[in-house]
């Protein structure tokens, strides 16, 4: 990964940007336990910022995508831009269905694939949202969203997932590891934002951290 | 009457904040732990009167460092300050012994009361030793 990159942000900014989300994903997580019966194993979320060219390669070798995985995907728009990905590896996605047991009839009705598909927008468009909302909410903006989507990760999605971004550009990413304890199921947050961003982003968790100086 | 507080958080920005929001900081001896594992090994050695305890943490998570300090001191007053708020977590950890959970971010009012909750029942335990 190119180091200048990794340099855009202070060592002071990256450390705002990371407890800023992981307060975002704790809410967020609370948000997903109120409305269906989960319990998830939080773990301390990452900052990198890398060149969007490669993006590709991060996502095969940090997350390790081999074989299909789940993945939505959900945009949002404002001060604060970019891509949230939920992220499910080694289709653990198929797995969530049962999370929703009440939802056990229609199981038998309805094609798997596709309640599948139901079930992962719902899950990453609570989580996305919920954690997307609270970084704006904490740096005092606000997003609009684009309806998530679910797709199925092959090289094809990628290069479409990095045709939003500018290559020239770079990513932020906030990845934060979780599991939905006694499911067995692992998966990833990203929030991907682009260089467009970066000024605003900076100046905003100044902002954040002289509330409290 | 409370005098030295221990703040157990990896992330250096919330602990800052948390400074931030103790009000009349000059009054209080503060030390600070980057982990799980420092805040028990700094509870030992420090015998802090409150401690402000982050659950994700690297090395030794907060669950753990709680119910090692309640071993230590059961009658610790271990607060929670964290953005895992989910129900379970929330029970767990008072279940294991928490004085009380506080839900990141840090802010002066809710810290404010907190530590003056706290000092009335550090008083209360003091009272309640002096009978005996």
């Amino acid at each position: 990964m190119n180091t200048s990159h990794e340099n855009i942000f202070s060592e002071e900014e990256k450390d705002i940007l990371q407890e800023i989300m992981n307060i975002a994903f704790g809410n967020a997580t609370a948000d997903l336990a109120n409305i269906i019966d989960i319990y998830v194993v939080l773990n301390v979320p990452d900052i990198h910022v890398i060149g969007v060219g490669d993006l590709p390669k991060y996502l095969d070798e940090t997350i390790k995508l081999k074989g299909e995985s789940s993945i939505v995907e959900q945009k949002f728009w404002g001060d604060f831009n970019g891509s949230g990905l939920l992220v499910f590896p080694d289709r653990t996605g198929k797995d969530l269905i049962s999370v929703l047991d009440h939802n056990e009839q229609e199981t038998f009705e309805r094609p798997l694939a596709i309640l599948e598909q139901e079930m992962l927008v719902e899950i990453g468009n609570i989580l996305i949202g919920a954690c997307v909302g609270k970084v704006a909410d904490l740096l005092d903006t606000f997003v609009t969203y684009s309806p998530p989507q679910a797709i199925t990760q092959t090289g094809e999605s990628k290069t479409t997932l990095i045709e939003s971004f500018d290559l020239n550009q770079s990513a932020i990413i906030m990845k934060t590891v979780f599991e939905f304890e006694k499911k067995n199921i692992n998966g990833f947050l990203l929030i991907i934002t682009n260089s467009e961003c970066i000024g605003w982003l900076r100046k905003a968790l100044n902002a954040f951290m002289e509330s409290y100086e | 009457m409370i005098k030295k507080i221990l703040i157990v958080d990896d992330s250096p920005v919330a602990r800052k904040m948390l400074k931030k929001c103790i009000l009349d900081q000059d009054q209080y001896e503060i030390v600070e732990a980057i982990d799980g594992q420092e805040g028990v090994d700094k509870f030992k050695e420090f015998s802090p009167d409150i401690v402000f305890l982050d659950l994700t943490m690297p090395v030794l998570d907060g669950y753990d460092a709680l119910k090692q300090i309640k071993i230590l001191d059961k009658d610790a007053i271990v607060i929670i300050l964290t953005a895992d708020i989910q129900p379970k977590s929330i029970s767990t950890v008072m279940e294991y012994g928490a004085y009380t959970v506080i839900k990141k971010p840090a802010k002066v009012q809710s810290i404010k009361d907190i530590i003056q909750k706290a000092d009335n029942k550090l008083k209360g335990i003091a009272r309640a030793t002096d009978e005996y």
